[in-house]
């Protein structure tokens, strides 16, 4: 709690930016469609864990298994919509 | 009104502990708004009709410097809460300052990038493509410039009431809204742009 | 000229101009009404600026009340246009917009407040707490439906109603085919409503998860919190798709956009995809409340404990997941291949195993149960049976290869009646009755409360029932009328005769609140149906901090414990903290209706200025400093003595 410096949000800073540059690989080097895919996919989900425990401080309060159940059950039927959506409009239609 | 000195200032009231659980769960509301409307682009992003693909019209320097200013945003209003809770008035307030500055910058810059979309024939009607980028850019815009409002406001009150429960609450609360605006960029920025220009 | 234009009518015909005449006259009667018996300031300090969580739940109820007669005004013009075949009563056009105002109005501002009324009564009392967590924002939501619905019902005399369905499905719902501002009304109306709901749902699931009074743990919460507990989670996450697929509508229809357009790339198809993907958990947004309600009704009149109360919560939490899963079923014909429609169909099946779980718990709560007949239980024995024939032909439904033949036929539109009717609509009558006494400390006459659900099963039954046959024969539903050698004439008047007895069961429940009030007794104690949770273990009327001293509860049934032995109020009287009072939220309303209607009519500069003025409610909201105030102890006794003296 005192702790005067703060090393927590630092070093989520640099790893939030090496990230971001992990990601830009897929922009300055050539590669197949599926592998860009997957460092994107990695990568953003990655930083945006990183955002929700370092910055976000999802887990400190007691209430911290009511906001990760929200988060979590959002982030699910969020991605069942994206993909049941594309699965209707694009894939399947 | 009982506080509690044994908890982080901003958990130190019962009511504010309801603010901010209200608010991560408005957050899972936010989560879903952002998911539409990425399904929705996902849909239509190749339905570019007579106009530009996402392409044609992307460039990589605007987009990596609102990027790097969002990213600094977000940690500097990490740094604000951190300050926050070891009772510095003047840090705190130092780093909101920063992070709405940061924030301001990111919007002038894609403010640049919206004006450029529409020089170059990508407006709001020329496709469903360009419909939904802008809105989607759009509205994450709009969250931020919300932001800003919402912020100064809270920066005017710490100055004139000090860190009080009440405005601790609020600066953490704003702290959520800020890191998630920016958890949604991260997803933009790889899903829009980094996935359109690949 | 043209300017003002917008704002006539587009299809004019005598019975709306009769109608905007009563509409003038009514408000002028309230206006004169309330100037004469003085009403203005006590209209204003007790029920305009209130925070109180049970005063909203009365508002919510009677706005209820109200859009179930306008729908239902809308809903006996159509049964009366397709009574007889060939029928020129109404015009294609005004039969479009009959049925669409009758969804929307229906769906949204009857039955959503119907359910938020309950809500917002019962779920502080049932877990014990002062009021929800955010008082404030609680009676920013009613303001911001209650917007959203006079804006959605003044289209009807002002620009022209939404003649696209309830549904509004693009390209139809675009400039090209709806013309009039109908339909611009409909995607801001049910924005603001919307955005009321949402802030509701957030409200809800924060007071449930944090003020539970000690010893009250999730699994003690009575059943009707677990229901609404749901609800709201399904809330919360469908109400934001809406949200979005309004804007792109809006953005369609106001600046050109290209989303569900047939050129430029558009998409149509995306809205029917958006909006199920909202309207199907929306169904179950409307329906597990009124599991909730049927659960409580049940058990006290089965004089038994809900059976299976695990399996009651596992299988809503199961539906909560599933109802976002299934949506596709409303649109199997839309061209997707057999993969998506299989898995659609199988999810959609998957959702009659949790319900019939439910249906099970219910059967053998009454199995040796001591039943009594009141009319709350009238409702839900008359729920059971009829809630499972429509559930059944869902599943009928769900088969995606028969769906062909059922779709957008009248077995359609019996199926989500008879869903909906049984389900939704007697739960909110068997909780309208056995909450009465708790909301207005008098009982509803059971007499004419019996009379009144027996006229609406069988009006219910013969109106419906005779679409199942006429759908299954093609009929198509949304046509304005049909040929006699269509051969659907007999069961069609059938469904008109059937639609007349429940208009006079509607009528009835007007009468038996006139007649209770005059003639009920009104010393019935706290507790007259002998019920055994939480809500009732306070006075009747409730005092407006709920509980003098915070329950202690020791199980769902908390009432019931007190039988037992034990002591639910343990301590003395404290200090009580409410919140204020406040006018902003009454006003951030109307500044929101003047937004929409600036929206609806693309007037740019009173937008503006709307805009703004809400953006500075939230400002002053932000730099107010209001920490509420305090019951002192002397109240308290003062009020307790009072309420336990009457």
């Amino acid at each position: 709690m005192s702790e005067l410096f703060p090393r927590k949000q630092v070093m989520g800073f640099v790893f939030s930016l090496v990230l971001t540059a992990i990601a830009l690989s897929v922009y300055f080097l050539d590669m197949s469609f599926t592998t860009g895919m997957i460092i994107l996919l990695v990568t953003a989900f990655i930083q945006a864990g990183l955002q929700l425990v370092v910055f976000m401080h999802a887990g400190e309060s007691k209430d911290k298994g009511v906001i990760y159940t929200n988060v979590y059950y959002a982030l699910i039927i969020a991605l069942v919509t994206i993909f049941g959506t594309l699965l209707i409009l694009l894939w399947d239609m | 009104m009982k506080i509690d000195n044994s908890l982080p200032l901003e958990y130190s009231t019962d009511q504010n502990q309801l603010n901010i659980l209200g608010f991560w769960i408005f957050l899972g509301a936010e989560i879903m708004l952002f998911g539409t409307l990425f399904a929705s682009y996902f849909t239509l992003v190749d339905r570019t009709g007579a106009g530009p693909a996402g392409a044609e019209i992307f460039e990589i320097t605007p987009v990596l410097i609102e990027t790097l200013l969002l990213l600094t945003s977000s940690f500097t209003i990490g740094l604000a809460v951190h300050a926050m809770r070891l009772a510095n008035k003047k840090a705190t307030m130092a780093f909101i300052g920063i992070t709405l500055l940061l924030g301001l910058a990111f919007l002038g810059v894609e403010i640049y990038e919206f004006v450029h979309y529409v020089h170059i024939g990508a407006g709001l009607q020329t496709s469903a493509f360009t419909a939904i980028l802008l809105t989607t850019l759009g509205t994450h815009g709009a969250h931020v410039t919300f932001g800003l409002f919402w912020g100064t406001f809270i920066l005017l009150q710490i100055k004139k009431r000090g860190l009080t429960p009440e405005t601790g609450n609020k600066s953490f609360i704003f702290s959520l809204y800020w890191h998630f605006l920016d958890v949604v960029w991260i997803f933009i920025f790889s899903f829009v742009y980094l996935k359109g220009m690949m | 000229m043209e300017f003002f234009e917008r704002f006539a009518v587009p299809h004019p015909s005598p019975a709306i101009y009769a109608s905007m005449v009563a509409i003038g006259l009514t408000v002028i009667a309230i206006i004169a009404g309330l100037t004469y018996f003085k009403k203005w300031g006590y209209l204003w300090r007790e029920w305009l600026t209130t925070v109180d969580h049970k005063r909203i739940a009365i508002m919510y109820l009677i706005s209820a009340l109200l859009m179930l007669f306008r729908g239902g005004a809308d809903a006996i013009l159509m049964r009366a246009q397709l009574a007889v075949p060939d029928n020129k009563m109404l015009d294609a056009q005004h039969y479009n917009e009959i049925f669409t105002t009758h969804g929307v109005v229906m769906i949204m501002f009857m039955a959503m407040p119907f359910v938020f009324a309950f809500m917002n009564y019962l779920i502080p009392l049932q877990i014990g707490a002062r009021d929800v967590a955010f008082p404030r924002l609680n009676a920013i939501s009613f303001w911001l439906f209650f917007a959203g619905a006079m804006l959605f019902n003044i289209s009807f005399v002002v620009g022209g109603s939404p003649d696209a369905g309830w549904t509004s499905y693009f390209p139809l719902a675009g400039n090209d085919f709806s013309t009039s501002v109908g339909t611009n009304y409909y995607m801001i109306a049910l924005q603001i409503s919307g955005l009321g709901t949402l802030m509701t749902g957030i409200n809800m699931i924060t007071t449930i998860f944090k003020m539970r009074a000690p010893g009250m743990t999730l699994m003690k919460m009575p059943m009707f919190t677990w229901s609404s507990l749901i609800a709201n989670v399904i809330i919360v996450f469908a109400f934001p798709v809406l949200t979005v697929a309004l804007a792109m509508g809006t953005m369609d229809r106001l600046f050109g956009t290209n989303f569900f357009t047939t050129s430029n790339g558009g998409m149509d198809m995306l809205w029917a995809n958006l909006f199920w993907v909202w309207g199907h958990p929306e169904v179950y947004i409307l329906i597990l409340p009124a599991f909730g309600l049927y659960s409580e009704i049940i058990a006290t009149f089965s004089g038994r404990n809900l059976y299976g109360y695990k399996s009651m919560v596992a299988s809503m939490v199961l539906i909560s997941l599933l109802s976002f899963l299934v949506w596709t079923h409303h649109f199997f014909t839309m061209g997707q291949g057999a993969l998506t429609n299989s898995i659609f169909s199988i999810t959609t099946m998957a959702i009659a195993v949790p319900t019939g779980v439910k249906i099970f718990n219910w059967l053998f709560t009454l199995w040796k149960g001591k039943i009594r007949f009141t009319v709350p239980m009238l409702y839900s024995l008359g729920f059971i049976p009829l809630f499972t024939v429509g559930g059944v032909t869902g599943v009928m439904l769900a088969m995606s290869a028969a769906d062909y033949q059922y779709h957008n036929t009248m077995f359609l539109v019996a199926h989500f009646h008879n869903t909906i009717i049984p389900g939704v609509v007697f739960a909110m009558l068997a909780g309208f009755t056995y909450y009465w006494p708790k909301m207005f400390g008098f009982m509803l006459n059971e007499k004419i409360g019996k009379w009144t659900f027996w006229m609406l099963t069988v009006g219910f039954v013969l109106a419906f029932f005779p679409m199942y046959i006429s759908g299954l024969d093609g009929q198509a539903r949304r046509m304005y009328t049909y040929s006699e050698a269509a051969g659907f004439s007999m069961l069609n008047m059938l469904s008109f005769v059937g639609a007349a007895v429940m208009a006079f069961g509607f009528v009835l429940i007007v009468y038996n609140i006139y007649y209770s009030v005059r003639y009920s007794p009104r010393n019935i104690g706290a507790n007259p149906w002998n019920a055994r949770s939480l809500e009732w273990a306070t006075h009747t009327p409730v005092p407006e901090y709920n509980f003098a001293i915070t329950p202690n509860v020791a199980s769902s049934e908390a009432l019931r414990d007190v039988k037992n032995g034990h002591d639910l109020f343990p301590g003395k009287y404290e200090k009580i903290h409410m919140p204020n009072n406040s006018g902003l939220p009454f006003i951030m309303g109307v500044i929101f209706f003047v937004w929409g209607f600036s929206f609806v009519f693309a007037m740019w500069i009173p937008l503006i200025i709307a805009t703004i003025g809400i953006f500075a409610c939230m400002g002053y909201r932000s730099a107010e400093k209001d920490h509420g105030r305090y019951i002192s102890v002397k109240e308290i006794e003062d009020t307790e003595t009072k309420l336990r003296g009457a």
